[in-house]
């Protein structure tokens, strides 16, 4: 397990090195460039130059990646063109932000969906299953900022419960919470139930009916494991979205995170903020995976033997 | 009788894939239940252990009884408390049969623990000497293991053993040796007949392997169509078949003193349950087949002897 653990984090590296070229180099595909936002009006070329100069932008693209990454491998991110802030200040005091909401979408939409799809999956072809179905369904394709902004029309605004946006406190977090959620519980009940009802035809099912054993404890303590393991699939590639997938609740509830720093940071071409944001997101992603990886090894007996 | 079934008739819907299903056993007794597949002997097995509800089957007609019991109908609280206790099953294939995520020990503990009461300690006392039992060689170092460490023919002892756990009356064992090597077979059914000799268990034999019937049983079903259509001693069957479906089943088992290139096989199909014949089940196949066998069904007569037959022909004869 430890040595299964090593080997992947070594599997690590040359993934780093291709997420670093593709973050830096995929801003210049985009037009325009920072100086634009910096120069006054009426600026001369001259003064265009030095900007350029000033922040190493007239160098070759692959002079300035050399630079960037022999700062990266130091800890530093470079430091923000238009704000002229440490990029990793700026992550730093928005990040909490965007984990807070993130772990707290992650965590409702996770309990939730799996608590849905396991009733579902226990009660398959019954209105209870077809409700959460339709559920299901609904938020699936229910906009994620349209469902926020009813949220805040009926609970902050008719009903006054909570603040109506913001991000301070913990009643702040209970619409973003939700709208940020509910994809992610139509995705989690899904997954469970398919995965729960495919398990249930299995022998081993008929087996344990066999033995007599209660239809509730074959569902939570044998079917629900064998289910989890999909479960733990999907959730992994959710990791890397809790901290970016929010943007437009951070939006619609005007709330700081690293999502709207990035959008921010992209339409003013702040190339340094906008690497070191993309880079942050990209390594949640990875260690999302690696830690549903693990998980799922952990979980699997057979995985566990085979990468041990 | 430990187990009588009466014109029993399974239904899933509309169709009717099992009908007029009689059969029984006794303690001490091996009944074998034989038939191609599709002849209902798997259903049957399943509405013994009240699980049908759960492919979405029920029993339409007929009972079950159970030591005087009729389990039909029975409350599902009460019929929990028969299956994996009183009543248990061995299924085909052990491959797909443990749970792959848990241990073996517990696997085999839970019905000593819910049908016995017993405790976490007592329960794997009972496991490690029913392993014993079973001539599974280090038990105390297979309860830890995982069902992938094992082998098959050791996967269905385990299987054996979890069955055993809840100390059953009736075992009901679906095809035990069908996904197993040929030398493990023996062994797997050899461990069966000594649980009935010697605990005086009755057993439900379902297989569609005549070697094996001819080996282990007392007595045979043989099923066609979800049908009884012979019931006899395992000697009388073999000896004088006399339903021309049993007759074509004996004479498809392979012998070494036959000459090459004569192995037989019954010309057909197995009709499917939406098309089937009017008349005998098995008339558009059958050698000797009348005018009356198109028209009328036959039913299974059983005569002072236990021995019977549905077949218009034989009944002649």
């Amino acid at each position: 397990m430890i040595g299964f653990t090593l080997r992947r984090l070594v599997l690590l590296l040359p993934v780093f090195f291709v997420v670093s070229l593709v973050v830096f180099f995929i801003i210049h595909l985009v037009p325009g460039d920072p100086i634009d936002n910096l120069m006054r009006a009426g600026s001369t070329p001259e003064q265009r130059l030095q900007i350029a100069a000033k922040y190493g932008l007239d160098r070759s693209l692959v002079e300035q990646y050399v630079t960037w990454m022999g700062r990266l491998l130091t800890g530093d991110l470079g430091t923000s063109i238009i704000q002229g802030r440490p990029v990793s200040a700026l992550i730093a005091r928005n990040l909490p932000y965007s984990l807070e909401l993130g772990i707290a979408a992650l965590l409702f939409s996770t309990l939730t969906g799996i608590a849905a799809g396991v009733i579902a999956a226990s009660y398959q072809g019954t209105r209870v299953d077809d409700s959460i179905t339709g559920f299901i369904l609904l938020g699936s394709t229910v906009p994620s900022f349209w469902l926020g902004l009813l949220l805040i029309l009926v609970f902050a605004v008719w009903l006054g419960w909570v603040p109506v946006s913001g991000a301070r406190g913990w009643s702040s977090l209970i619409l973003p919470t939700i709208a940020a959620g509910l994809g992610g519980i139509a995705l989690v009940a899904r997954v469970t139930r398919i995965a729960m009802i495919e398990t249930s035809r299995q022998d081993f099912v008929t087996l344990l009916h066999a033995k007599g054993l209660p239809p509730f404890i074959i569902q939570l303590r044998h079917v629900l494991r064998h289910a989890m393991v999909p479960v733990v699939t999907i959730l992994s590639l959710r990791i890397g979205w809790v901290l970016g997938g929010a943007v437009t609740i951070e939006y619609v509830f005007a709330r700081p995170g690293l999502g709207s720093l990035l959008i921010r940071a992209l339409n003013q071409r702040d190339y340094p903020l906008v690497q070191g944001c993309l880079l942050m997101l990209a390594m949640a992603v990875i260690i999302g995976a690696l830690i549903g990886d693990i998980v799922q090894a952990a979980m699997d007996p057979r995985q566990r033997e085979a990468r041990a | 009788m430990l187990l009588d079934l009466e014109m029993l008739r399974i239904s899933f819907g509309a169709f009717a894939p099992v009908d007029q299903v009689t059969l029984s056993v006794d303690r001490g007794e091996i009944l074998g239940i034989v038939g191609e597949s599709g002849s209902g002997k798997s259903l049957t097995a399943t509405a013994i252990m009240g699980l049908l509800p759960r492919i979405g089957g029920q029993v339409a007609a007929g009972t079950i009884r159970f030591d005087g019991t009729n389990l039909v109908g029975l409350p599902e609280r009460q019929m929990r408390r028969l299956r994996g206790g009183r009543i248990a099953l061995i299924t085909q294939n052990p491959m797909t049969s443990l749970d792959s995520m848990m241990r073996i020990g517990p696997q085999i503990d839970q019905a000593a623990r819910l049908h016995l009461g017993l405790g976490r300690s007592a329960a794997r006392a009972k496991s490690l000497e029913l392993m014993a039992d079973l001539r599974i060689p280090d038990p105390a170092s297979v309860y830890d293991l995982f069902p992938h460490q094992l082998s098959g023919g050791m996967k269905q002892r385990i299987v054996i053993a979890m069955a055993l756990a809840g100390d059953p009356e009736l075992l009901i064992a679906d095809e035990p040796t069908t996904a197993l090597d040929v030398t493990v077979q023996a062994q797997i059914v050899q461990i069966l007949v000594d649980l009935v000799r010697q605990r005086g268990l009755g057993l439900i034999l379902i297989t569609h392997d005549m070697g094996v019937v001819a080996q282990a049983c007392d007595r045979v079903a043989v099923m066609y169509c979800g049908r009884v259509v012979e019931l006899a001693e395992v000697d009388a069957l073999f000896a004088q078949p006399r339903h021309p479906y049993t007759q074509a089943l004996i004479r498809c088992i392979p012998r070494h003193d036959m000459a090459r290139g004569t192995m037989s096989a019954i010309p057909g199909v197995v009709p499917s349950a939406a098309a089937q014949p009017p008349g005998c089940r098995f008339n558009p196949r059958c050698a000797r087949v009348a005018d009356r066998c198109r028209i009328e069904i036959p039913e299974l007569r059983i005569g002072v002897s236990g021995n019977g037959v549905a077949c218009h022909v034989a009944e002649a004869a």
